[in-house]
């Protein structure tokens, strides 16, 4: 296993950027696809740019991949500014959305087409197709051809397509989104286990959030144009900057209010939705009167018939709605003025029999530490 | 809705029968004993006996020929250009002219198109003959094979060319290893179509042509304008019957391409 | 959408300046010689024309142009008539095609998928057969002791043999036998990709089949009616085999009086008009056809 120098590379200012973007502009004609936009992505790192449709992730991706060259600014790799090169001169390899395997070549000569271009002798090339083929688990399909393999068979050609040339960085432009969801979770983690195992840095376009949350090390979230967070996982769905990007991953509830001003708990907000005084143990720099906002993710707010037993952050409701999956049950909580709550709690005990049901009469509550402030 | 009705069916039937029984009865009659087209005198293979004989069919034949292979390999070549051209290389100066003048030439009648190329022959003296022929030939080919072509690239997946560049293969070379070999059956099929075109060519050879590049069409007119005769119906016979191989071998390959 | 980058600059340049540069050469420019030549006079010389510009004691030449060939053309009925004539053929024969070939496409595809391969492959073999043999396959049946009549006489449908041959009508079958597969193959192609479920629902909307057929599969099946039309009606405007061997003398088209005029008598300034004015007549349904056509592709 290859090592890392470092866990997290980013937090460590003596550490050097493997991809610097820096202050990429691209315009389509009146069009701006990518507006000033800086990145750094580090050796080794599993990065997703996350985003919904048309923010401009794959603009980005295929700008690292040379088939978009920026009408602005610069792009280095490993310190060598890349903007101008053709794609077929960069040491980087992209698996493309659609695979883009070649109908008249085998599963072998597919992987075998990089080396040729590089001109490696013969012998080489066939150890590494052989390697490739048993990493992804296509040996017996060496022969065959894309129009006789299946799906997922297909991705992983293009994938051993793809790392057959040992590239420096691999892109890849929704590898998983034409896959089931069995396929597409055991094919998180076999490109996890790739990519450690054979130390490349990956780079992933995604406009699905668990798998960004699965897989990466650090996830970019983009939107029209611009990155509005770049963090690991965890600080993106437990710390996030704004209301859109809380929205954006998970589910999550928001409880408008004007700041009070701090106290020995921490920040208080005069909730409208609560029609109380809520608080949260993070503090607030802001003017008092601001509104502002607490963000509180359905798992962490309890929900009980019997009013628990806290001091602050109680809220009464009655239950609209229950969403029943199996392992969690999520319960849609009314508000005396009307506010809807989404409060989620796994099913602990297996009992038919449902302790809560519809037009209850509950309480929510939650630990100061689990909601967070938001400006915007 | 149901589906196929037997309105459906008399359709057809009436429909191919409309469109194939000049043609048996063409075939048939070659086979003729009597000359009189209409009466039936026995069968006899004299006619093709007759044919063997005649020197001027046969040259005309063997100048067809000619035409129609060297005509045909260059149309696709120049058309597949621009069949490319017209599809993937976006916009350029002169492309609207540059369209107009692939299409025009399909429906424009070819009277206009043959005395258009021989006025331009005679006024650069420029002999006929052979060469001129093929010339206009190529021209107005090229046109059927651009557009053939074009339609197979506007669903070609550029995709499968990104990926070639990206894994170290220059333009150039993806041009011939990846995207010519993917395109193959439409670049045949617009050879197999010039070349028909070239073969069945009347009026544009009839302008184009000099002393000695009789075409086999020139020459079946000029002996149909003599009065019918089952010699006639017997060239018919042999161009219909190679025609229909051609096109019978052709669909089986391309199927059989499909399966695979 | 990539386009193909590095072939920019002079590869690029190459590549398009290839076939443009051939159909400039082998396509336009005679377009514009005919253009110099219908202004010319006719003369016993080689060529038979007079030229453009003549040289003479002044030091600049003076341009030496007729326009009487046109004024010939615009004044004399015969000519007038011709292109009227030419027109309503290709016109009615167009229709008559259209009428034909609509119902063979319609049938082809709503037949079972596995049939529609053959059916098509049958459509299209007459097409690749010689146009030239097709045609006189006809003049055979339409003959006043052709086969045609015979059939007829024996069945005693008719007592007197019917006159086809030589007349408008046998161009008119003539036209539309030989266009058909050019009418068809566009037709099916619009109508293969239909979706039949439509008319399932229109009829579930309490829509009656023939009015169905008028207001949703007719409106959809248009961009295939116009290609077809203009594939048929354009070139047939112009067409010359067929009016010279199934028509008659009381036969006008365009196309042999433009053959007439140059091979027989010898006139070409006269047919290079004649050529220019067809060519006027026509521009803007093949322009509107290049455009249907581009807008169909891209």
């Amino acid at each position: 296993m290859t090592e890392i120098s470092t866990i997290e590379p980013w937090t460590d200012s003596s550490q050097k950027a493997y991809i610097e973007i820096k202050n990429v502009t691209k315009k389509f004609g009146d069009f701006t696809a990518i507006d000033n936009l800086s990145l750094d992505i580090y050796k080794n790192e599993f990065f997703s740019l996350l985003g919904p449709s048309g923010c401009g992730k794959t603009t980005l991706l295929r700008m690292l991949a040379g088939f978009e060259k920026p009408t602005e600014g610069t792009i280095l790799l490993d310190g060598e500014d890349i903007s101008q090169v053709p794609p077929h001169l960069r040491p980087i390899n992209m698996m493309f959305q659609s695979y883009a395997l070649f109908p008249h070549m085998s599963v072998e000569k597919n992987i075998a087409f990089g080396l040729k271009q590089d001109k490696l002798p013969k012998n080489e090339i066939n150890d590494r197709v052989e390697e490739m083929l048993e990493l992804v688990q296509l040996t017996e399909f060496a022969k065959r051809k894309p129009d006789q393999l299946s799906g997922g068979q297909r991705q992983r050609v293009a994938l051993g397509r793809s790392l057959a040339k040992r590239p420096k960085l691999l892109l890849l432009d929704e590898p998983l989104g034409a896959l089931d969801k069995r396929l597409r979770e055991q094919t998180q983690f076999e490109l996890m286990n790739i990519q450690e195992k054979l130390g490349v840095t990956f780079v992933i376009v995604t406009h699905d959030q668990e798998e960004a949350m699965t897989v990466s090390s650090r996830i970019g979230l983009m939107d029209t144009g611009y990155l509005t967070q770049v963090a690991t996982p965890t600080e993106i769905y437990e710390a996030p900057v704004n209301r859109d990007v809380a929205d954006f991953i998970g589910d999550v509830n928001f409880l408008e209010g004007t700041y009070k001003g701090q106290n020995e708990i921490g920040t208080q907000l005069d909730s409208v939705d609560a029609k109380c005084v809520v608080y949260t143990t993070q503090a607030t720099a802001a003017d008092i009167g601001r509104k502002l906002w607490f963000a509180i993710r359905p798992e962490k707010l309890e929900i009980s018939k019997k009013k628990p037993d806290f001091e602050h952050n109680i809220l009464k409701g009655k239950i609209e709605d229950i969403s029943y999956t199996g392992s969690m049950s999520t319960f849609h909580v009314k508000l005396a003025n009307g506010k809807i709550l989404t409060a989620c709690r796994a099913n602990r005990e297996r009992s038919v029999e449902h302790q809560l049901t519809w037009e209850d009469e509950v309480y929510l509550h939650w630990l100061p530490h689990s909601a967070i402030v938001l400006q915007s | 809705m149901k589906r196929f009705s037997a309105f459906n069916m008399t359709t057809l039937l009436l429909g191919f029968a409309f469109l194939y029984i000049p043609i048996i009865i063409l075939v048939v009659f070659s086979f003729n004993e009597s000359k009189l087209v209409t009466v039936w005198g026995g069968f006899s293979t004299k006619w093709y006996g007759e044919l063997m004989n005649n020197q001027s069919i046969k040259d005309a034949a063997w100048v067809t020929v000619k035409v129609a292979f060297t005509s045909s390999t260059i149309a696709t070549l120049l058309g597949t250009i621009a069949g490319l051209v017209m599809t993937k290389f976006g916009r350029f100066r002169g492309r609207t002219l540059f369209s107009g003048m692939i299409y025009a030439p399909m429906v424009m009648p070819e009277v206009i198109i043959g005395l258009s190329l021989l006025l331009m022959f005679v006024a650069l003296s420029i002999d006929r003959g052979v060469m001129t022929v093929t010339l206009a030939h190529i021209t107005f080919s090229m046109c059927y094979v651009a557009v053939v072509v074009q339609s197979r690239m506007s669903s070609y997946d550029d995709s499968i060319n990104e990926a070639a560049l990206d894994l170290g293969c220059t333009p150039f070379k993806t041009f011939f290893l990846i995207t010519l070999p993917i395109i193959l059956p439409a670049v045949v099929s617009g050879w197999l179509l010039s070349f028909t075109l070239s073969l069945d060519d009347l009026v544009i050879a009839s302008f184009t042509s000099g002393p000695g590049s009789t075409t086999l069409p020139m020459k079946i007119y000029s002996m149909v304008r003599l009065g019918v005769t089952p010699e006639i119906n017997a060239v018919s016979t042999i161009l219909v019957g190679l025609v229909a191989i051609g096109v019978v071998t052709g669909s089986f390959i391309g199927k059989k391409q499909k399966t695979n | 959408m990539s386009k193909i980058k590095s072939f920019r600059g002079i590869g690029r340049t190459a590549v398009i300046g290839i076939p443009y540069l051939w159909l400039s050469v082998l396509f336009l420019l005679p377009f514009l010689i005919v253009l110099k030549i219908s202004f010319a006079e006719p003369i016993i010389s080689i060529p038979p024309y007079t030229s453009l510009l003549q040289w003479g004691d002044t030091f600049w030449p003076t341009i030496k142009a007729s326009l009487d060939g046109y004024l010939f053309i615009l004044e004399d009925s015969l000519y007038v008539n011709a292109y009227l004539s030419s027109l309503k053929i290709a016109t009615v024969s167009t229709l008559i095609a259209l009428v034909v070939g609509y119902a063979i496409a319609y049938s082809i595809a709503k037949a079972p998928t596995r049939w529609r391969g053959v059916l098509l492959m049958l459509v299209i073999l007459p097409f690749w057969t010689s146009f030239l043999i097709r045609v006189y396959a006809w003049i055979g049946i339409l003959k006043t002791e052709g086969l045609l009549n015979l059939l007829l006489l024996s069945l005693g449908v008719i007592d007197k043999p019917l006159t086809i041959m030589n007349t408008d009508l046998a161009v008119y079958i003539g036209i539309v036998y030989s266009y058909l597969p050019f009418m068809i193959l566009p037709l099916y192609a619009n109508l293969e990709k239909m979706d039949f479920s439509l008319l399932e629902a229109a009829a579930d909307l309490g829509c009656r089949p023939f009015k169905t057929f008028w207001t949703v599969t007719i409106p959809l099946s248009l961009p295939g009616i116009l290609a077809g039309c203009f594939l048929v009606f354009i070139p047939a405007v112009g067409e010359f085999v067929i009016p010279d061997l199934l028509g008659g003398t009381q036969t006008l088209m365009i196309g042999k009086v433009l053959w007439l005029e140059f091979f027989n008598n010898r006139d070409w300034p006269l047919a290079s008009a004649v050529a220019i004015i067809l060519l006027a007549i026509l521009i803007v349904p093949i322009m509107y056809y290049q455009k249907t056509q581009e807008k169909a592709i891209s």
